[in-house]
């Protein structure tokens, strides 16, 4: 059981800081190792969990829940009013989607997410964050600069146009609905599907396009 | 805390490195640290006391390991402070001889995990007895200082007016669930005019909007 010792865990931080190897692949070989031999972890599992959010689980999902909201007005409805629960129907609701919420782009407004504090993502909708949403220069800037951020996406955000940057710090989630483009009244939802990118998830990114 | 973690609106981290492709891992290592994270929780652990222990990396660690390197070390610690592992065999990277545990997991599968990972749609909501301080539309004030544990109150937006945006529920409120306490408080979605949070966004009608607990605030 922890102790909850907020100092002790600041000494041990010092002592891995001198006493574990410098890469990283062998670090977390030694605690693969170390977990595996005092029987307390099963390699198995551990590939189990890599094949599930290497193969099953990531931006996909959330892609098909966003041509869904486009394609299904009761179904865009039931995800405003309880992300979960519509997720759900999908069989998407799972890690860290619990208290998920939509938050909607429009001609007049474009939705940003960010966790200023860890990383927090909505993991079994967008699978792992991309590289970017865990790297400092983004966690520090999008809450300061975020029309700046997004021009180094490529994404120019009109002067009347608001930026809502939502920083999810507690266990509530985010996940942007871009625009659906014009000119794709014709396609099905598995082909709209394929034009939502992970980005416009994020907010990232702004204007989708046909491929 | 007044970690280096507390990175919103610092300054001087330069452009973003926006190249990223689809893959979740861009190393085996990188998923051995996911796996390793999802399937192995020191018991009696709480995420918030997790998270702490993430803050606690020594700063130029932290800013300069890369992400899932900082998970593994923050398990290593949590599995130290918890008593599953020493320093010693940490630093060696072996155990001693014979398992600590006389019933090694099962494997798990993938249709197993895909089910393990709906169980992980952890609910942080719950009953209070008392009602709710704040009403959507009313003006608060956050709160001015942090303390020296976990808290979820960044420090760009300490001591701003606000605006309730929206009534959450009551949450396992962190400071303390870091601590291995579970209480709910009520928490609310707070929008904040950016304006009244960086200088050079004097006449901006952005917003920062964040889910703060009610003990950060006060009515203005």
């Amino acid at each position: 059981m922890p102790d909850f010792d907020a100092k002790k865990v600041a000494e041990i931080h010092q002592h891995l800081h001198s006493h574990l190897p410098s890469e990283s692949a062998l670090r977390v070989k030694a605690l693969e190792t170390l977990l595996v031999d005092k029987g307390l972890v099963n390699p198995q599992t551990i590939n189990a969990w890599v094949e599930a959010y290497s193969e099953e689980i990531g931006p996909k999902r959330g892609a098909r829940v966003v041509a869904k909201a486009w394609s299904d007005p009761a179904f865009r409805q039931r995800l405003l009013d309880d992300a979960p629960a519509a997720i759900d129907e999908l069989g998407y609701l799972g890690k860290a989607t619990a208290h998920l919420k939509v938050v909607e782009n429009t001609d007049a407004v474009h939705n940003l997410v960010v966790c200023t504090l860890c990383s927090c993502y909505p993991f079994s909708i967008l699978g792992i964050a991309p590289a970017w949403y865990k790297a400092a220069a983004y966690r520090a800037r999008a809450v300061r600069d975020p029309r700046g951020v997004l021009a180094e996406f490529g994404v120019d955000i009109a002067a009347d146009v608001e930026v809502r940057v939502w920083d999810s710090t507690a266990e509530l989630r985010y996940l942007v609905i871009p625009q659906r483009p014009a000119g794709t009244d014709d396609m099905s939802e598995a082909e709209l599907a394929g034009l939502v990118t992970r980005n416009s998830m994020i907010g990232t990114d702004r204007e989708l396009g046909r491929e | 805390m007044d970690g280096i973690h507390d990175l919103g609106g610092k300054q001087g981290y330069g452009p973003i490195e926006v190249g990223d492709d689809d893959r979740p891992f861009h190393s085996e290592w990188e998923g051995r640290e996911w796996g390793i994270a999802q399937c192995a929780r020191a018991p009696g652990i709480t995420i918030d006391w997790w998270r702490h222990c993430r803050e606690l990396i020594m700063p130029l660690d932290y800013l300069e390991r890369p992400y899932f390197d900082s998970w593994a070390q923050t398990d290593f610690a949590t599995y130290i402070e918890a008593g599953w592992m020493t320093l010693a065999e940490a630093a060696a990277g072996k155990a001693p001889a014979a398992p600590d545990s006389t019933d090694p997991p099962q494997p798990m599968s993938l249709q197993q995990v895909l089910q393990e990972d709906r169980a992980h749609a952890i609910r942080f909501d719950g009953e209070v007895e008392t009602a709710a301080a704040f009403s959507v539309g009313q003006r608060v004030i956050t709160a001015q200082h942090g303390h020296a544990g976990h808290s979820r109150l960044p420090q760009y937006a300490r001591g701003r007016n606000a605006t309730i945006h929206a009534y959450n529920g009551a949450h396992v409120f962190p400071d303390l669930s870091a601590q291995g306490t579970e209480i709910h408080q009520h928490c609310y979605n707070v929008v904040f005019v950016a304006a009244d949070l960086w200088p050079e966004a004097a006449g901006s009608k952005d917003q920062v909007y964040l889910d703060l607990w009610e003990s950060y605030l006060s009515g203005a």
